[in-house]
């Protein structure tokens, strides 16, 4: 018996789906970082604001190199739904706080997907998705390196202003 | 024409001479791509059966489907759904292409 099914589609469906639902976090992840940028523009943070415009783009090619994978693998990509966006943040403190929350949500999701593309045998998948990792070790490591300068600086004062210049230097 | 798959009411076949496959649905056969495959998995995925259990959700339990970018319609209660979905999540699994097969649920 000729096999269609398997010259049409060259991964799992299971990893497919998994795929799918990491198109939507990075969306998700994209809209939540523009809701920063907007937050960050209003109180006066024009550095951070930048910063956080280019991270909505990354997000957005982190979902468009997903997208395109499932489009070369014969798959299915379902363009996102993304709702439930938090525009409220109590200070910039707790943005960069709220980024690393994210950051971490994702790679736990991306470490999910390769654990699960291993158990499937889908080998395809599982190396599409070397990238990502690293990526998110990259991702992670800037948010923490922001974290920390906000500590050493201290928002007292000048503080404020001092962390949003100093962002600068995680934005190339 | 080789069969991948018979649930209770439906069946699956490949078309190898065509390169696409058909779905008995009784009624009527639909000729499928696998894409057109992969898109009627993913509303049959979509569909949220506990609806049909709920008269505020699902006043009738039904569910319209449409295929093949709307050339086909189908209107399907309950039961015709949930033999639908171990078709096709089945027929992957026959396929080769997903590995986890869905429990009967219908028969
Ligand atoms: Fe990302
Ligand atoms: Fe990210």
């Amino acid at each position: 018996m000729k096999d269609i099914a398997r010259q049409s589609m060259s991964i799992k469906v299971e990893s497919m789906d998994l795929l799918n639902g990491q198109i939507k976090m990075e969306a998700h992840a994209s809209a939540t970082y523009l809701a920063m940028a907007s937050w960050c523009e209003q109180n006066g943070f024009f550095t951070s604001a930048k910063f956080f415009f280019k991270q909505a783009e990354e997000e957005r090619e982190h979902m468009m190199k997903i997208f395109n994978f499932l489009v070369d693998t014969g798959g299915n990509p379902i363009s996102p739904e993304v709702t439930g966006i938090n525009h409220d943040y109590s200070s910039i403190v707790d943005v960069f706080e709220s980024t690393l929350e994210h950051e971490v949500k994702v790679t736990k999701s991306i470490h999910n997907i390769v654990k699960k593309a291993r158990e499937l045998g889908d080998f395809a998948t599982e190396r599409f998705l070397d990238w990502f990792v690293m990526e998110q070790i990259e991702e992670e490591n800037t948010v923490r390196d922001i974290l920390d300068m906000i500590e050493v600086t201290g928002t007292e004062g000048v503080g404020l202003q001092m962390i949003d210049n100093k962002v600068l230097d995680w934005i190339d | 024409m080789n069969v991948i798959f018979q649930s209770t009411y439906y069946t699956l076949y490949q078309a190898a001479n065509e390169r696409c496959f058909y779905i008995d649905f009784g009624q009527k056969t639909v000729r499928m791509s696998l894409c057109q495959l992969l898109a009627l998995r993913h509303k049959l995925m979509s569909i949220n059966i506990e609806d049909h259990f709920d008269s505020d959700l699902n006043a009738h339990g039904f569910e319209v489907l449409m295929l093949c970018n709307k050339e086909h319609l189908f209107v399907l209660n309950t039961l015709e759904i949930l033999d639908l979905q171990r078709l096709v999540y089945n027929s992957f699994v026959s396929l080769g292409l997903a590995v986890g097969a869905m429990e009967t649920v219908t028969s």
